[in-house]
This record gives C-alpha cells, sequence and structure tokens, in this order.
C-alpha cells in the first residue's frame, strides 16, 4: 500500500508576517533542494483550519509543516514532531479552532471521504507573528533546513516500512 | 474589588481573540470587551512596491477572506490606472464574487454559527460543532454542505487560480476568461446552489424559527443592539456586494447618509483607544461618543444584518421573497445580532441566482476581457462587500505607479465597538453575582459570533497548548482564580 499512496507536503503558514511563514520555507526548501517525485505533491498555502479538509482528501500520508507557539519559556527554532494524537493532547478538541486537523480527519471520515492513514505535523517554535514583514528571524530560519531533511528522512521511513 | 473574566481563546472561532468581562464588587458585569489579535505594519510593508502587486499581496493578510481583499485591491487598482473593466470582465468577477458568497456564508452556517441552534446553545461544547451538526443533520446534507462548497470552491480556482489565496486581480479586466466549454459546469454549480440555498433557509425556520426557545433568544433584549447600519447598495438601494453607493440608516431606519466610497473620509472617522490597536470606526459627523447605543450613539455595523437594514430588498427574484418574509417576523430596522444568521443565508440564496444569471450570460465567455485604455490617476479607492460587511482599500502611489500610502477598513473593525458592545449585554444578561457557567460563557460568544468576525492569524493547523482558559482578576490585574473548560 505505502508505495501506492500520494503524499502531500503541505506548509502553512503567512509568509508576509516574518517568521509566521516558515512552513512555507520548509515547504519550498523540499521542493528546491530535493529531486522531484511524482508520488509527492507540495503545497503552501495560508489557510484557515476551515479549508484543511479541501486539500488533504485522497493523500495516504500527509506531512504538514507549521509554525507554533507552545509557551512563553520555549525557545524560538525548537523543532517538534507530531503525530495527530499528540495534537489532541495539545490542542483541547473543544476549546480551540472549529476545524484543527483532528477535528478535519474525523469528519471527513464521517463523510466517507478518503482521509490520510498518516498525519505528521512538523513544528518550529516561534516567537511572534503579528507584524508584517518578510524573511525569518535567524533562529527561525536555521530549523528549516533540519525540519526539511528531518522530514524527507521520516517519509523514506514511512514508505520502506510500509504499515 | 472588582475582578476581570478572560474567555481564551474564543471557541470555534478561527484565529485568536479574546474576551476580557469586568465584574464590579457584586460579581455583576461593568464592562465587556472583546480583544482582536491586530496584524501590524501593512502599510510600511507596502511602501514602495508597485501598486498593481496589491491584489496579490492583500489576500495574504486573512487566511478567511482572502477573495474581498483581492477584489476590493483590484478595483482600488481599477481607479489608480483609471479604467473600467470590460463588461465580461464585471461578468468574470462577480462571478468570482457570487462564489465566494456562497462557500463563506455555508462555512459560517454549518461550521462556525449553526452549531449553535442546530446543537442549543447549552449542549456539550463536545458536540457544539460540525462533527455534532452531522449527527444530527444527517450525512446527506453534510456531503452536500461540502460539494456545494468545493463546487464553488472550484470556480474561485478556474478564475483566479488558487481558492485560499486568489492570484488574479488586473486593472480594466481579468486574467483569464470563460471558456464557452466551461459554462455548463458553473449553471450546473449555480443550479444546485440556488436548490441548496433554498432548502438551507427552509432548515434554519424548521430549526431556529419553529423553535420558540431559539426564536425567543433571537428576539431577547440580550442579543439587541441599537445602531446605525452601513451598507452598499445598487442604483435601486437593492443589495450589491460588487459596486454602487454607501447607504447609511440610523437606528430607526432612516437614510442619513448616501455617498460614494471614495468619499469615506468624510463620513468615516476612525477613533483610537488605549485598549485596542484597531482604529474604532464611527460616524465622522456625529463625532465619536464611546461604547454607547440608541439614538444617541455614532456607532454603525456593517454585515448581513446590516445590508439587510439598509438595502430596501435584494436584488433577485427568490432572494426578495425571504427578504420580505423576514421583514414580515422582524420588521426594519432588525437590531437582533443573531439575526445576522438569516440574513446571511438569504444572501447565499441571492449569490446563488445571481451566479445562474451570470451563467447564462451570452457575455461570459467573450475573449473582451481586458480594457487597457489606462489615464493614470495615482490614486485609488476600491469598496466591496466582504461577506463580513463593508471593505475598503485606498492607495496613493508616486507618478511611477509606486506605493506611498495605504489605508484598509475591514469589516470586523467596523464591527469592533458594536462587538464590545454586545458581549457587555450579553454578559449583563447572563452572568449575574459572579456566577458563571459554560453554558453562559457559550451564550455570550454567540453574541459576536454572530458578526463572523474575521481574526488574524488564522493561517495554522495547530494552535498550541491552547486550552479554554478563564481568569478572574481582581482590579489590579492579578489572577484570582483560573477555570478551564475542558
Amino acid at each position: 500500500m505505502g508505495q501506492e499512496g500520494r503524499t502531500l507536503i503541505l506548509g502553512l503558514g503567512n509568509p508576509i508576517l516574518g517568521d509566521d511563514g516558515v512552513g512555507i520555507a520548509i515547504a519550498r526548501e523540499i521542493r528546491d533542494g530535493w529531486p522531484t517525485d511524482p508520488s509527492i505533491d507540495i503545497l503552501e498555502a495560508g489557510l484557515a483550519g476551515r479549508f484543511l479538509l479541501d486539500v488533504i482528501t485522497g493523500y495516504q500520508t500527509v506531512v504538514v509543516a507549521d509554525a507554533i507557539i507552545t509557551d512563553e519559556k520555549a525557545l524560538a527554532g525548537s523543532i517538534y514532531s507530531l503525530s495527530v494524537d499528540d495534537l489532541g493532547k495539545a490542542v483541547n478538541p473543544y476549546a480551540s479552532h472549529a476545524l484543527d486537523l483532528r477535528t478535519t480527519v474525523e469528519l471527513g471520515k464521517q463523510l466517507g471521504y478518503e482521509m490520510p492513514e498518516t498525519i505528521r505535523v512538523y513544528a518550529v517554535e516561534i516567537k511572534e507573528n503579528t507584524v508584517f514583514r518578510e524573511g525569518l528571524s535567524r533562529e527561525v530560519e536555521a530549523a528549516v533546513v533540519p525540519v526539511a531533511r528531518k522530514i524527507m528522512q521520516d517519509l523514506d521511513k514511512t514508505v520502506i516500512g510500509d504499515q | 474589588m472588582g475582578k476581570t473574566i478572560t474567555i481564551n481563546p474564543i471557541t470555534r472561532l478561527e484565529g485568536h481573540g479574546k474576551i476580557e468581562i469586568f465584574l464590579d464588587d457584586q460579581g455583576d458585569v461593568s464592562d465587556a470587551y472583546m480583544q482582536v489579535t491586530e496584524l501590524r505594519g501593512f502599510e510600511r510593508f507596502c511602501l514602495g512596491r508597485p501598486a498593481e502587486e496589491m491584489p496579490r499581496i492583500v489576500p495574504n493578510i486573512c487566511g478567511v477572506c482572502p477573495t474581498p481583499h483581492n477584489m476590493a485591491s483590484t478595483k482600488a487598482l481599477d481607479y489608480i490606472y483609471g479604467v473600467a473593466p470590460t463588461p465580461t470582465a464585471k461578468l468574470v468577477r462577480r462571478l468570482q464574487y457570487a462564489a465566494n458568497f456562497i462557500e463563506d456564508h455555508y462555512i459560517h452556517f454549518f461550521f462556525l454559527g449553526g452549531p449553535d441552534f442546530v446543537m442549543g446553545p447549552d449542549a456539550n461544547p463536545a458536540e457544539r460543532n460540525i462533527v455534532g451538526v452531522i449527527g444530527k443533520v444527517g450525512l446527506d446534507i453534510a456531503k452536500q454542505v461540502i460539494d456545494i462548497r468545493h463546487r464553488n470552491r472550484d470556480i474561485i480556482r478556474l478564475i483566479a487560480s488558487k481558492p485560499a489565496h486568489p492570484e488574479g486581480g488586473l486593472p480594466g479586466g481579468v486574467p483569464r476568461g470563460i471558456k464557452e466549454a466551461e459554462r455548463p459546469a458553473i449553471i450546473e454549480t449555480a443550479n444546485l446552489s440556488v436548490e441548496f440555498a433554498k432548502f438551507t433557509l427552509q432548515f434554519f425556520k424548521d430549526t431556529v424559527l419553529a423553535n420558540k426557545a431559539y426564536l425567543d433568544l433571537v428576539l431577547s433584549d440580550t442579543y439587541n443592539l441599537k445602531t446605525y447600519y452601513m451598507a452598499l447598495v445598487d442604483d435601486n438601494n437593492r443589495q450589491n456586494w460588487y459596486e454602487g453607493m454607501l447607504r447609511v440608516v440610523d437606528p430607526r431606519g432612516k437614510e442619513v447618509a448616501f455617498f460614494h466610497p471614495r468619499d469615506y473620509t468624510d463620513y468615516i472617522g476612525e477613533w483610537v483607544e488605549p485598549w485596542t490597536y484597531i482604529r474604532l470606526t464611527h460616524l465622522k459627523k456625529l463625532g465619536w461618543k464611546g461604547l454607547i447605543e440608541g439614538d444617541d450613539t455614532s456607532l454603525y455595523r456593517v454585515g448581513p444584518l446590516a445590508r439587510y437594514n439598509v438595502a430596501e430588498g435584494m436584488a433577485t427574484p427568490l432572494a426578495q421573497k425571504e427578504y420580505e418574509y423576514m421583514v414580515s417576523v422582524l420588521g426594519k430596522p432588525a437590531h437582533h445580532t443573531l439575526a445576522y444568521h438569516w440574513a446571511r443565508l438569504i444572501e447565499a440564496l441571492q449569490a446563488a441566482e445571481e451566479m445562474q444569471r451570470i451563467a447564462n450570460d451570452p457575455m461570459l465567455t467573450s475573449s473582451d476581457i481586458r480594457n487597457m485604455n489606462f489615464q493614470f490617476t495615482g490614486k485609488g479607492i476600491g469598496c466591496v462587500e466582504a461577506c463580513r460587511g463593508v471593505l475598503i482599500h485606498h492607495y496613493e502611489t508616486d507618478d511611477n505607479g509606486m506605493i506611498t500610502k495605504v489605508n484598509l477598513i475591514v469589516a470586523t473593525q467596523h464591527n469592533a465597538a458594536p462587538m464590545d458592545l454586545s458581549v457587555k449585554k450579553a454578559a449583563q444578561g447572563l452572568i449575574k453575582g459572579g456566577k458563571v457557567s459554560d453554558g453562559l460563557l457559550n451564550m455570550v460568544e454567540m453574541s459576536f459570533r454572530a458578526y463572523d468576525p474575521c481574526l488574524g492569524c488564522a493561517t495554522h493547523a495547530v494552535a498550541g497548548k491552547m486550552p479554554l482558559v478563564v481568569n478572574i482578576r481582581d482590579h489590579e490585574g492579578r489572577v484570582l482564580e483560573t477555570l478551564t473548560r475542558g
């Protein structure tokens, strides 16, 4: 199954809100730095959670690269690798966004859509995302290549390991 | 000792917002504010950039309503370059805009605002969401919602390349026309959208209007706010979301202003308060009178309820009938904040009928999609009705067309002060003697959710560790107690 399924690498964020765009930068790093793979689509988007169902349907594996703000003590540039279950623990499912990733998958399954078997979120800690500017801070920029590498390494594992 | 209750984050609203409720010594509400994350530095970001870049930049302002920003920006460019779009280009733009209204309004009704009614305001928060709604309305209806949205997003994608962040937007036209071969699918989508709009309105009548408890809630003083209203209207004072004149009616429904959007600075004042980054809009000729409602206020509202109150009718026949029924039930002007939901569904029907009309217009597929007879002016003010209300983009450029000034007024900005008042009224009616329960808090949230406020930063899959937290603070800001929902 694994090799036949399609993979989506989804870079989320706003590229003109400074570090908010780190997910987009990671998606671009993969697009530009790795050979084209016909089984992998790369999409960058500044999407509200309400639109995620539109883009993840039909993929077997979805990898999300995103920015995250956990708490004030966390260091900018810290990298998190999370499963949807982890997200369930991290985000109170009914006190946060209407359509967080987990709810989106649940919704898609109820509707009978083909939902991804595997979803992993790679998030980079950022400090600030309310001022319009282009480019990333040094700490966050430093995380882009390592996260891109980790995503591609983990994808190989997922594919070879076949679930 | 006064207390502050903070509800953070707001449930079922995308983006980050926070509500502060101040209690007096008796535990009753003395004041309430909704704080919106304000994105800053946009004007500085744009200075020195070519004006024609703006329609591609502005959709990034917001992950929720990129199409209206794109359209207001494109219209501002029309004025900067002194050029009107060709009739076909205008049809294509309006087709894209109708599709946007359909898909956006249904997202709000079924995913965000509607669950309060479909599941009930006191329902368990875990069920008061789209998944709970599906359990109630059934899978077939849920699939129709998704299908209608998909089809309308496909139309936006066809015209503007990407539905999330449209890339089109040229002065005097559109970058891509519609081919004859594409017409049948558009007609089919329009027809299905009309049928679905009729179904949804019936569903609303059966679920909300036929339920006395809900109707009482809609009509209650708690969710009533007397303000002025502002909206775009056409030559016959009917709803027009793409172009027209801005009309303002007072709390009694009488017209008090009628002006071209390019004159907005004569009519719209922007007031700065220390507790918010938002410049609070008000009617300039009345002056800033603070957060008050009634005949003495200078606050106005925008969005579906404002359009209902301002316009003398809808632009399409089926929507007009629904409008007349709403008038027969609520009268005019209707100050019932929860009636925003009803007005929104009638608009979705007008959008679908408008799409039908455009889809069958022979001019739609003409290749005459660009007017290049530029007469550069260096100044442009583009105004549309975004789904959430009046949206104004104002740009000025130097002689080379490079941006020297940007001013945007977005719907949530017009509605910011009224939303504070709505939250305060709901809180006053529902929190007494310091008694706060989960159901009560949600009903406070319902008071502003009706506006479908567009908050910044709504671009992520992961919100981080943000459970619903209620901080109760004393008057010096010390946390006395922290409550967590979940």
